[in-house]
């Protein structure tokens, strides 16, 4: 037995020792311990060290709220835990944890010497100091702060644990399973609704477990909380959720569970889920999360040793932990008298209770004295000693102006209470201030939302279980034989004899903020509360200043002058508590991060060995090396054979959207800028589609199916908006058109086959469609059999060859291509990609929307004005093509580009300049949208939005590019077969 | 994540299913009155947009649902959807927003 | 074989508490008719056409959907494609309407088991209590980044369809979710 375990004490399995290393020794502790509580039994109380001084630093709190006592949990590659509170860590057999903020070791921190010259880091001291001069940013304090900064070791690995997510619903939520929590439950299970009781901690029973001498009805509070937990795990509706942290509460009842599923077995190997998110939608949520003991602020409040009152509490109640052999006590509250009796009744020497009152309950100074405990009423700490614990306080009685020092070696205090109102302020419920408890409460709700107990400011256990009793619907009073909670007061600044500059009295323990650096903060001129916090960072560490935000705001109340509620409080925001990476992703990691849609011919360019590329949320096929060739000669050779012979792509992505109606025509031709009453059953055209504003959105090739029925092709990326887009005015603007959409981009699978002996590969396989040059002329469209499929078959080229897009079924896709490709060998058929597409189209000078466009785009500067019916009286963007912007001279054009060395390929996005020689900051004229090697020319091309561009034509321009100046001369944008002969080969 | 009543399925459904579609009630001009229109009310048509602190009429899509657009009185501040009606019923009035907020 | 839906279902998904089988070839139709025209077609087609959003109706093999206000799917086995294409055809001579064929566009699962629920929950928001979604009702929902239709077939038994692009995205969800079921 360890030295500070008290048998018989405690709701810890003694008989089941653990053995765990904390830095590197090795420690003993017991089944149902944390790491905070094994190593309180072991005596220890340093556990870490602080953020910006390094100061040593023991456990204060017993529970989440816990500033100090941080550690990183190593569990192998991948899985080491930062920041992790040794206070809610469960201890297991094995378990390796270290402390941080340290270097070399807990003990001797070379960081510490920011301690000693503490007086230079004031609050915002980094704001002041790295500011100048600008050359020293980079080498100088940037590595410093990056040094200093940061809490715990980063990661160095990918997390390899998997993690799951799930919606849930109910009509009951409560988060905590204190007493009001597990009231709540029991009242509300009776109701029949789905009912969902979650707590954080492993075991369920919030403050009874750290009092368990309180009775219930007349039961010792273990045995009521055990029979309560059984009715409510034998009832159905009910689910009971430990290890389970409400994180967050957003809109419409909508609250973030996360729950911890292994981390605390020993040895658990990668496999299921490590944490699991649950995103619950409640119809009531009934918030049990109790309060916070808060901290006093006084000279040397931060050495270990001292901590809450309540916490102490808990180490003994809960873990049979006795936090020292000689515990004074610090308070303004009369709730740590309860800790002081229970600690003194398990033989632990109360040698002093300092109270700041002058008078106390009577009571509790009876009791006190039949401990035979030194009362000093009217009195404070004015100072602590000791190096790695505390040995000694320094009693400071201000009427008298005398000290007493009193030796100990842990000092528990309480500053009063600080109702949890994190998840609450989420929900955006109101808070009204209690001067009573000198802490903010919750007022109106925002949600279908309750707090009840001490989150409420309902302190004490009956009142805790008559609250929830109430919240859950029901109407039972308990009886109880508790010790009455009481009252306190709460100053801004404790009596001290020694001056406040050379005090330190910490309000935030974690990001090491004192009493000072509030009023610094102040009398610099941040007056609103939020300010206030930025520029000390109170709050701002990864506890959001569960202990800190109350005195932090009394301190700055003052110090403005002002009562405290007219300062306010500063908000809570999501995680309460810090909340892994892996459960706010879930289940989506890696290839579930994001869709990654793929084509019924995927796997056969995956057998391939293709290279794919993503587009949109789509991979597609880029290009296919043949062994030993570079991304430049695939695309050269598949070039190449598409033009002398015969080339085969994959079109499936390609959005479409099928339109029919009898008003089809009539809204096709508000759709688009093309006119579509004379297109004949049996053909095709490119549509041009433009936003309202009369910049292009998207094009593709339409083909008319029947006098109502149209089939929309749409780019890949733009599919979805497309739809939204025609949607959006089907319904909202032209309601009174017969005519609906549907979505088909998924219903076919798309080939495209171009080269000049497309045809010939296509005709033994196609039924039912004359293919000669005469009946299926370029941009026509028909309906048939290929290989014995239905399809839809397009004759149309984005490559200037000749060329057809065959639509088949989609669930025939794979096989309509694989058996054209076999039959394709006599022809030497080669599979191309994106970017042999892109070449091809660019070649031809068609356009690429999002690519040669950017959205401030019209078709008069795409060089486009034949796709612009005149006649038409309206279509979308057809009046804001007369905006004065868009008529106006000087607009940006697209041109084509031939660089002076026809090696060079320009970079995409490269900006074009008139005057090479004009001084920085030069007027860029343009930039590069599309720019290739050009196999069939043997030599680069590229496509440029120009100011004035047309005018330009044959004129030089310049393309600054690091170390090099490039010239290009200015053509049009056609660069291959510009009279468009090759369609039409036989 | 908020719960939007859709006016057409009749139901309470998760935000994820609904798009945001801009502010509701701004009618295109038709063929008629945007060639009599200025430039500059054009220009207003197109770009000007209120950006009400409070009671905000627009647009959402039910996209992953049942595909139609609708409006809805949705609180600025508090982001609370007050109400939500189809696309051919007139902006409620300030008395009718009212009663549906004390709903 | 020509016919290929591109998707296969890990073993580790046919199990007792759950099974998640792919669904054969299907015929599927997006119908839309106009609201004042819907009871003449229903007289004149004989298609059950469901009055809710959200409601189905099944008769033998035939289920017909209702997803919006004014649009019906109806999934049938795949040898009646033909003959509803047929029927279609002839009742868009009668009516102002549209009719869509989308066999192809989407995958069908069955989602069947003690689990079924979680399964579908693990990526769609909605309640799936027998209250809030009873047996025979139909929905397009979300599954995280799908777009999916969700139909209730039994207490335990789901049919969720996705474009068949989708579909390799909602295996490896359900293949993550098994390893969290062993």
């Amino acid at each position: 037995m360890t030295k500070f375990r008290r048998p018989g004490h405690g709701n810890v399995d003694v008989s089941k020792t653990l053995n765990f290393s904390f830095d590197g020794k090795s420690y003993q502790g017991v089944q149902g311990d944390t790491l905070a509580s094994a190593l309180l039994a072991n005596g220890v109380h340093l556990m870490g060290r602080s953020f910006k001084y390094h100061r040593p630093r023991g456990v204060v709190g017993a529970g989440s709220e816990e500033p100090n006592a941080l550690v990183a949990v190593d569990r192998g590659q991948g899985r080491i835990t930062p920041n992790v509170r040794a206070t809610s860590l469960e201890l297991y057999d094995g378990l390796k944890a270290n402390s941080q903020n340290r270097w070399p070791n807990l003990k001797t921190d070379i960081g510490a010497f920011n301690n000693t010259f503490s007086m230079f880091f004031p609050a915002g001291f980094y704001n002041k100091t790295f500011k100048w001069p600008a050359s020293f940013w980079d080498k100088v304090y940037e590595p410093f702060i990056r040094n200093m900064a940061g809490l715990g070791p980063a990661p160095e690995h990918p997390d390899p644990d998997n993690y799951a997510s799930t919606y849930g619903h109910c009509e009951t939520l409560i988060v905590g399973a204190g007493p009001s929590g597990i009231a709540a439950a029991l009242s509300a299970a009776r109701n029949g609704g789905r009912v969902i009781l979650c707590d954080e901690n492993p075991e369920l029973g919030g403050s009874l477990l750290s009092t368990p001498g309180v009775q219930i009805e007349g039961k010792f509070a273990l045995d009521w909380l055990a029979k309560s937990l059984e009715k409510l795990r034998k009832t159905e509706n009910v689910r009971v959720m430990s290890r389970t942290t409400a994180i967050g509460y957003f809109h419409d009842n909508f609250v973030a569970l996360a729950e911890r599923l292994t981390d605390h077995i020993p040895g658990v190997e990668i496999g299921p889920a490590r944490e699991k998110l649950h995103r619950i939608r409640a119809g009531k949520v009934i918030l049990a999360q109790g309060a916070i003991e808060r901290p006093l602020v006084f000279n040397g409040n931060d050495r270990p040793g001292v901590m809450l009152a309540s916490s102490a509490q808990t180490y003994l109640g809960k873990y049979g932990v006795a936090v020292g052999n000689e515990v004074a006590v610090f308070t303004s509250h009369d709730s740590a008298y309860e800790a002081a009796f229970n600690l003194s009744d398990s033989n632990i020497r109360i040698p002093a209770i300092v109270d700041i009152r002058e008078d106390i309950r009577t009571d509790l100074k009876e009791q006190a004295e039949q401990r035979g405990i030194d009362l000093f009423l009217g009195s404070a700490v004015s100072k602590t000693k000791g190096k790695h614990r505390i040995k000694s306080i320094e009693v400071f009685y201000p009427n008298t102006g005398s000290k007493q020092m009193i030796g100990c070696d842990a000092l528990i205090m309480s500053g009063g209470w600080t109702p949890s109102l994190h998840l609450w302020s989420h929900s955006k419920g109101g808070i009204k201030w209690d001067a009573d408890l000198a802490a903010y409460i919750p007022d109106q709700a925002n949600e279908n939302c309750v707090s009840v107990g001490a989150c409420n400011g309902d302190f004490g256990v009956a009142a805790a279980l008559n609250a929830g009793t109430k919240a859950g619907g029901g109407r039972k009073k308990f009886n109880t034989n508790e010790f009455d909670f009481g009252t306190g007061i709460s100053l801004d600044t404790l009596p001290n004899y020694i001056d406040t500059s050379k005090q330190k009295a910490f309000v935030d323990f974690q990001n090491d903020v004192t009493e000072k650096d509030i009023k610094l903060a102040v009398r610099e001129g941040f007056k609103s509360i939020e300010h206030v916090k930025r520029y000390t960072t109170n709050g701002m560490a990864t506890d959001q200043g569960k202990t800190s935000n109350l005195n932090a705001l009394q301190i700055a109340a003052k110090a403005v002058d002002q009562p405290v509620e007219k300062v306010g409080l500063t908000t809570f925001r999501p995680p309460y508590t810090p909340t892994t990476f892996g459960a706010v992703a879930g289940y989506r990691n890696d290839q579930l991060f994001e869709v990654t849609r793929k084509t019924p011919i995927d796997p056969w360019a995956e057998a391939q060995k293709v290279v794919f590329e993503p587009v949109g949320i789509w991979r597609r096929a880029w290009y296919f090396p043949k062994k030993g060739e570079d991304m430049h000669q695939a695309v050269a050779r598949e070039c190449k054979a598409t033009r002398e012979s015969l080339g085969i792509f994959d079109a499936s992505t390609l959005g479409k959207i099928e339109v029919v109606g009898p008003d089809a025509a009539k809204f096709m031709n508000l759709m688009y800028t093309n006119p579509w009453n004379a297109l004949k059953t049996g053909s095709c055209r490119y549509g041009l589609m433009l936003r309202e504003d009369g910049y292009i959105y998207d094009d593709g090739v339409v083909g008319r199916l029947a006098e109502d029925r149209f089939h929309v092709t749409t780019t890949t990326g733009g599919a979805p908006r497309v739809y939204r887009h025609m949607e959006d005015y089907l319904q909202t603007e032209f309601t009174e058109l017969d005519v609906w959409l549907t979505s088909t981009t998924e219903q076919w699978a798309v080939i495209a086959l171009n080269g000049p002996n497309a045809r010939k590969l296509i005709e033994p396989f196609v039924e039912g469609i004359d293919l000669s040059r005469e009946n299926f002329p370029h941009m026509a469209f028909r309906e048939g059999k290929i290989c014995g499929v239905p399809t839809r078959l397009f004759r149309v080229s984005f490559s200037g060859e000749l060329g057809f897009e065959i639509n088949i079924p989609a669930h025939y896709g794979r096989a309509v291509w694989e058996m054209l490709f076999e039959a394709g060998q006599q022809y030497d058929i080669t599979p191309y990609g994106t970017e042999t597409m892109h070449v091809l189209r660019a070649e031809k000078g068609f356009i690429i929307v999002g690519q040669d466009t950017d959205g401030t785009v019209t078709p008069f500067d795409a060089g486009m004005p034949w796709a612009v019916s005149k006649k038409k009286k309206d279509f979308v963007g057809k009046r804001s093509l007369a905006r004065p912007d868009l008529v106006a001279e000087g607009r940006k054009q697209l041109v084509g580009l031939l660089t002076e060395d026809p090696n060079v390929v320009l970079e995409e996005g490269a900006q074009i300049v008139a005057d090479p020689d004009q001084p920085i900051p030069m007027d860029m004229i343009g930039h590069v949208t599309s720019s290739y090697w050009s196999e069939a020319l043997g030599r680069s091309i590229a496509m440029a939005l120009v100011k004035d561009g047309v005018n330009l034509t044959d004129t030089d321009v310049y393309i600054p590019m690091p170390g090099q100046t490039h010239t290009a001369r200015i053509t049009a944008p056609v660069f291959y077969d510009p009279k468009g002969e090759r369609l039409n080969v036989v | 994540m908020l719960l939007i009543h859709c006016p057409h399925c009749n139901e309470e459904r998760p935000e994820l299913e609904f798009a945001y579609a801009g502010e509701a009630h701004i009618v295109r001009p038709n063929e008629a009155e945007q060639a009599e229109m200025s430039d500059a009310d054009w220009s207003k048509f197109m770009f000007i947009r209120d950006n009400i602190r409070g009671d905000h009429a627009e647009r959402w899509w039910h996209a992953h649902g049942c595909n139609m657009f609708f409006n809805a009185i949705r609180n600025t501040v508090t982001d609370k959807f007050t109400m939500t009606y189809k696309v051919c019923q007139k902006r409620p009035t300030e008395h009718q927003i009212k009663v549906a907020k004390n709903d | 074989m020509l016919f290929d839906q591109g998707i296969d279902i890990p073993e580790a998904l046919s199990g007792d508490a759950l099974n998640i089988a792919l669904e054969p070839e299907k015929a599927r139709f997006n119908v839309r008719v106009k609201s004042k025209d819907v009871a003449a077609f229903k007289k004149a087609s004989g298609f059950k056409f469901p009055v809710k959003i959200g409601a189905t109706a099944k008769t033998g093999t035939q289920l017909i959907s209702k997803f919006g206000p004014d649009e019906w799917v109806i999934s049938d086995d795949a040898k009646s494609r033909e003959k509803i294409a047929k029927k279609l055809s002839k009742l868009a001579g009668q009516f102002v309407m549209s009719a869509t064929d989308i066999s192809h566009r989407n995958i069908a699962f069955n989602v069947s088991g003690r689990l079924a629920n979680e399964a579908v929950n693990i990526g769609c928001p909605l309640d799936l209590s027998l209250k809030s979604f009873p047996v025979g009702k139909a929905t397009r929902t979300i599954f995280e980044n799908a777009p999916i239709q969700l139909y209730r077939s039994g207490e335990d038994t789901f049919q969720i369809e996705c474009w068949r692009s989708f579909a390799p995205y909602m295996v490896d969800f359900w293949t993550a979710f098994s390893r969290d079921i062993a």
